[in-house]
């Protein structure tokens, strides 16, 4: 039998080896959280109970670590993520234009649209955070101050994996990893500092930064580039533009010939749909980077 | 030989994925308070001391599907000991499916039934 609390989540973590580890993030989060409240509530009503007697008749009305594994598999394979369906293989043709009708790529588009915003927050937050935290550790209440900053990276790590499960389509927890408690906030400060974990989610929050302005950049540029060429007809024969301006002066700006039309509009669609394809390839990498940064084993 | 007792208990879990999401979504439907999963336990618990119908266990990953698909919402709230707790409660579309599900529980329960007098 259990002998702790940990020994139990430790035999529900062998069971869902297999599983995804965001599941099994949910699963020991969700364990932690009733078997600490279970095992409160039989300390307050017999004091004299020992912890394994009382784990021992708590688990049995919970469930051993293989049925409650087995309860989380089932409900998750009726659960998967909203944007996972697969679209069915086509002919090359097909499948590059297929793009327009994928949720991943419309889903990757405006992930990596809303990462250029969440990037620089991110990024703030983390050098922001981190200068104060160290600068004020020479005081005692520095201490508390970093505690507070890397719980809050945490949490926000949670967020950012709600955002890459909804608009990528990569499974990523559902629940806070709260580890831990129960511990002198000193002792909790020490184990998250020590924690690969919270500097893999801070690398990330820099790093997103990065990727963020890039993929904007990338976005705007082949947006405008695109729809530019798609307007050359309307430009020149409205608006008597030249549709490639080489310079402000008007010289060198020579008319396109009639004839290219469908070419440059032809181009523009064409570019569009490769980014397209481009961008649904970019939002499968960037959910594995996340799920690699941000989900512990 | 065919094992008696694994057929039953592979009975006895599939009538609950059904009904456990029925029960839970009604438990919350009566309480206006929204609830954490130990609280509810013990409630189902305390209302059939009796009847052992599902492990607790079972009823997080229920209680975090139905959120998943909007009948519940829930909020995480720190707890003087231990780890913070997640508070469940019931959406308006939990409301309708649950007026919903009540009305096949019903005809299911009279079509078993039947049934079963021969």
């Amino acid at each position: 039998m259990f002998n702790t609390i940990e020994e139990y989540l430790n035999a529900l973590k062998i069971e869902l080896k297999d599983a995804d580890p965001a599941l099994v993030q949910d699963a020991i989060s969700d364990a932690r959280e009733h078997l600490t409240t279970a095992l409160d509530a039989a300390r307050e009503k017999n004091p004299e109970l020992g912890t394994a007697d009382a784990l021992q008749l708590i688990v049995a009305e919970y469930g051993t670590p293989e049925e409650t594994a087995s309860a989380y598999k089932e409900v998750e394979r009726r659960t998967s993520p909203v944007l996972k369906q697969e679209v069915k293989p086509r002919s090359a043709v097909g499948g590059f234009f297929g793009v327009y009708t994928d949720p991943r790529a419309w889903g990757a588009l405006l992930y990596m649209f809303i990462a250029f915003i969440t990037g620089v927050f991110y990024f703030t937050w983390a050098v922001t955070g981190l200068s104060i935290s160290i600068s004020f550790l020479i005081f005692i209440f520095g201490f508390p101050l970093a505690l507070l900053f890397l719980l809050s990276v945490r949490g926000l790590a949670l967020l950012e994996g709600r955002l890459v499960e909804a608009l990528l389509g990569v499974r990523m927890p559902r629940r806070p990893l709260f580890s831990h408690q129960g511990m002198k906030w000193f002792d909790r400060l020490k184990t998250l500092l020590t924690d690969k974990a919270t500097w893999l989610m801070l690398v990330y929050m820099v790093v997103q930064f990065v990727l963020g302005t890039v993929y904007f950049v990338l976005i705007v540029t082949v947006l405008s580039v695109s729809i530019s060429l798609i307007a050359v007809p309307v430009l020149q024969e409205f608006f008597n533009q030249s549709g490639i301006m080489l310079s402000e002066n008007v010289h060198y700006s020579p008319m396109l010939p009639t004839w290219s039309y469908p070419l440059w509009v032809l181009g523009g669609i064409l570019l569009w749909t490769i980014f397209m394809n481009i961008v649904r390839g970019v939002g499968q990498l960037h959910g594995r980077l996340a799920k690699w940064m941000l989900v512990t084993e | 030989m065919t094992d008696i007792s694994a057929q039953t208990k592979k009975f006895q879990k599939e009538l609950n994925s059904g009904t456990s999401s029925l029960v839970l979504l009604s438990v919350l439907n009566q309480n206006k308070e929204p609830m954490y999963g130990y609280q509810i336990a013990k409630m189902l618990e305390d209302s059939a001391p009796d009847i052992p119908m599902m492990k607790q266990g079972t009823l997080y990953p229920v209680l975090r599907s139905l959120e998943e698909n909007e009948l519940l919402e829930s909020t995480v709230e720190p707890s003087v000991s231990g780890p913070p707790r997640r508070y469940y409660k019931i959406t308006q579309s939990g409301r309708d499916a649950l007026k919903e599900w009540i009305e096949i529980w019903k005809q299911t329960k009279k079509f078993v039934d039947a049934n079963l007098k021969g």
